[in-house]
């Protein structure tokens, strides 16, 4: 490197109890380059980043803003030197438009320039080629959407470095693209990039830089041209050889589970849908196309739509007011932290959310049996966690995963919907889940709504391609000339 | 140049610091209003004495402080229960005073000769009404997504009028010679005291409630449904918890207490009167907000802040200090434990 790094960081430790989530790092941020921080979960990428970004303190270590010491003690510390962070969980204000949770905290002067601010982000979205209504409201959108305005809201104040934490994990591949599109961009204008990610191919598609972190160590740095596979890269990250591919064998499908007839909603139409015990069958579209809304019908939690839903040969209204409803389905949100676990609640709690019936003794709740049950789950899924009164936002992406499946597949539910099961997830961690899907399958039908399209290919029997709220087609994953026309079918071609 | 930084504690303070701190803060607010009583020109050394000796320093005091605790404190049980879920039910006041009117009418009926018979009638006509006050407003909430906190707040102007309307009217004792209160109750209505002092019964009442509190909270399934929605509706919905519900039914119950709180308070005073509104309603919301929601803990509140309400009556009477000092007192307490609670989770650390 001949340039001077923009930002370098010294020895830097930090511990949380007993564990050494940063031990002693030295990394340097030089401009116009995109780094990719890799690693497996718990590796400490999250924490190192969260200290570039002043959102915690290290225990030790320096960090130099070119060249000078400084103290990152706040997250507007680090703005103020041009350095923003994009997390997996998004820090956004639901209730307000887009433009509004962009220019938030950095209005000029008294007045609030509304049309001036909305034309300076309609620039910028143009600039970066996002697509974006700045009038929406947050909560309307999906969650690519969101991270966009998360991506703006950094470069409304023209952050010169800026961080993102697994971005891709909550993107479709078109989606996927045009962030990566947006990125080189970014580092062409001479921005730093840093870029957190499990996904190797996308590490090496995207990187000039790759910095290799293992139990709180940076173990290797490469540039990312050097690399020759991804398979070289994985074995670097984990220490060991994986595999990446998994073909599932078929198996006879049974009995239909779900059944959809001419369901219209607000985003859908028409849609008709059918699902065996036995089968996996994958959603796969962008996002933002109708999956949602989809997804909450067939969990009930949405029960304002036109047409039928049959959930094991009942109608969907009476299905969800029997006692059968409690086990026979089961929903694995997108949302792991928020819907499908309660931040703040330990992890006994939260194993008991969708459990509580299984551990009820009269009107009280039974918390030692399901401790009990808990700790068993922890050591057959390998659940990584001093205890279980861990609070479940302490617990890092996969080993909540993990838990939230533990607790789902406990149920012993003969439909599965499982909406981006691994995003987030390192590699180790993402073919334990998909071993643990295909080996539901036998039991239960399941519903995989994927943003990644290898995911898809891998584990399900039939895919159905959404669009704009009409599912385009549906055919055997092993149809190879249909497979090879999906992102065609995607944009909505028939 | 030394800076000082806020630092986020990385461990809990332990249960003695913590005491400490409560008692730190309870120093720091007398040692403001006895600033305060200076101010006006009085010795806030005699205050001091004034006011410790009259809210705890002799056993008339110790009984006074142990009879306003207790409606403090089941007022204050109630409001914490719509806080734990996140539903803010400032009408406490409104629900106690509803629970104070059923008590009442259920008292002067004459349905019943028995006093068991009467006396239970009486806490379940007194909790009922003040629960279905809380209905009320929770029914807006979860229909209309009408905010709580402004109709419980203007629902108790409400009840208050009407208790005024009755005493007034309908209800006004014929011997009175024209004073606002209801007849005396009857013998049986009387809850009692406990042999040898001038505590109600009551006592009892509160320390059973106390301890199916604690257990309904912490070992129930209701409980546990309340504690994830209280925490995250979202997640309550994905657990097929019904928000809606658990709404009705905290406000419900949260009115029952208030309503209870009435019932006490008329069966120690023997009959209604408008004097009976003195604001229990909305100490309930400092206490339940000091004590963090814990029953333990609010129960101890009560009993801090029912000293803090004896003692200044004594003020009030020796040294002719307003009746406003006692809110007085009760804010500075609540800033003064705030300012705690922030150095529990926070700590200040001085860097060169």
């Amino acid at each position: 490197m001949k340039m001077n790094p923009l930002v370098s960081l010294r020895n830097i430790s930090k511990s949380y109890g007993s564990v050494r989530a940063n031990d002693k790092i030295n990394l340097d941020i030089y401009p116009g380059q995109i780094l990719a921080l890799l690693g497996e979960n718990g590796a400490g990428k999250s924490t190192l980043m969260s200290i570039l970004a002043g959102k915690s303190l290290p225990d030790e270590g320096e960090i130099y803003y070119q060249g000078q010491r400084v103290f990152l003690t706040s997250e507007k510390d680090s703005l103020a030197l041009g350095i923003g962070m994009v997390y997996q969980h998004f820090m956004l204000i639901e209730e307000m438009q887009v433009w509004e949770n962009i220019a938030l905290g950095q209005e000029e002067g008294f007045w609030v320039r509304k049309n001036k601010i909305k034309e300076k982000i309609k620039d910028l979205i143009a600039q970066y080629d996002f697509t974006l209504d700045v009038d929406a409201r947050v909560k309307d959108l999906s969650m690519g959407e969101k991270q966009r305005v998360e991506i703006l809201k950094l470069l409304y104040q023209d952050s010169k470095i800026l961080i993102l934490d697994e971005p891709t994990s909550v993107l479709t591949p078109q989606e996927t693209e045009k962030l990566f599109a947006g990125l080189r961009k970014m580092a062409r204008e001479g921005r730093a990039v840093i870029f957190i990610s499990h996904k190797l191919e996308e590490v090496l598609e995207i990187s000039d830089e790759v910095a290799i972190l293992r139990k709180g160590q940076i173990v290797d740095r490469v540039a990312t041209r050097d690399i020759a596979s991804p398979k070289e890269l994985a074995l670097k990250m984990v220490g060991r050889e994986v595999l990446l591919d998994l073909k599932p064998r078929e198996i006879e499908p049974k009995e239909e589970v779900l059944k959809l007839e001419n369901v219209w909603g607000e985003k859908l139409k028409n849609i008709n849908l059918s699902l065996r015990r036995g089968e996996i069958l994958a959603l796969v579209g962008v996002a933002g196309n109708g999956q949602q809304e989809l997804v909450e019908i067939i969990t009930g939690l949405k029960r304002k739509y036109q047409g039928k839903v049959w959930l094991f040969g009942e109608e969907a209204r009476l299905f969800f007011d029997s006692p059968k409803s409690r086990d026979y389905l089961a929903y694995i949100p997108e949302d792991r932290l928020g819907m499908a676990t309660c931040p703040e609640l330990v992890l006994t709690e939260n194993f008991l959310l969708t459990l509580r019936h299984h551990f009820q003794k009269g009107p009280l709740v039974d918390y030692k049996g399901a401790e009990r049950d808990l700790w068993s789950k922890i050591e057959e899924f390998k659940i990584k966690t001093p205890g279980t009164h861990l609070k479940a936002r302490q617990l890092s992406g996969g080993n909540l995963q993990k838990l939230v499946l533990a607790r789902e597949f406990r149920r012993e539910p003969k439909l599965i919907i499982a909406e981006q099961p691994t995003q987030g997830l390192d590699i180790g961690a993402m073919q334990e889940v998909w071993k643990l899907l295909l080996k539901a399958r036998e039991k239960a039908g399941i519903l995989l709504i994927s943003g990644d399209l290898g995911e898809a290919l891998s584990l399900a029997d039939r895919i159905a391609v959404i669009f704009a709220g009409e599912i385009v087609t549906t055919f055997s994953s092993r149809d190879g000339e249909k497979v090879a026309q999906i992102g065609f079918f995607m944009a909505g071609g028939k | 140049m030394p800076k000082l930084r806020i630092v986020k504690r990385e461990k809990d303070l332990s249960a003695g610091m913590q005491l400490l701190g409560i008692f730190l803060a309870c120093l720091l607010a007398v040692g403001l209003s006895m600033f305060l009583l200076w101010g006006q020109g009085k010795s806030p050394g005699k205050g001091l004495l004034v006011f410790l000796e009259g809210g705890f320093g002799s056993s008339f005091a110790l009984e006074d402080m142990l009879i306003k605790a207790i409606p403090l404190y089941f007022c204050s049980l109630g409001v914490a229960l719509a806080f734990k879920l996140k539903v803010w039910n400032i009408g406490a006041e409104g629900q106690y005073v509803w629970g104070a009117i059923g008590a009442t009418l259920v008292a002067l009926s004459g349905i019943s000769e028995n006093s068991w018979v009467l006396i239970t009638l009486m806490i379940l006509a007194a909790g009922g009404l003040g629960g279905l006050y809380a209905l009320l407003p929770a029914y807006f909430k979860v229909r209309y997504k009408a905010n709580e906190i402004i109709i419980t707040l203007m629902l108790n102007y409400v009840a208050i009028y009407f208790l005024e309307y009755l005493v007034y009217g309908p209800l006004k004792d014929p011997l009175s010679f024209g004073f606002p209160m209801s007849p005396l109750f009857p013998e049986q209505a009387l809850l009692g005291a406990i042999p040898g002092t001038r505590v109600s019964l009551a006592l009892i009442l509160a320390v059973i409630i106390g301890i199916v509190f604690y257990v309904f909270l912490n070992f129930t399934r209701l409980g546990f449904e309340l504690k994830v929605c209280g925490e995250s509706p979202r997640t309550a919905l994905y657990s097929r918890i019904s928000p809606a519900r658990l709404v009705l039914l905290s406000m419900f119950l949260s009115g029952f207490l208030a309503g209870l709180a009435g019932f006490v308070e008329v069966s120690n005073v023997n009959r209604l009167q408008t004097s009976i509104v003195v604001g229990y309603g909305y100490t309930a919301i400092i206490i339940a907000w000091l004590a963090e929601l814990s029953p333990w803990q609010i129960g101890l509140f009560s009993l801090l802040l029912a000293g803090f309400r004896v003692g200044v009556e004594n003020l009030q009477l020796e040294m002719q200090v307003p009746a406003a000092f006692s809110l007085v007192i009760q804010g500075l307490l609540l800033i003064a434990v705030l300012i705690f609670s922030f150095f529990k989770t926070y700590k200040l650390k001085f860097k060169e």
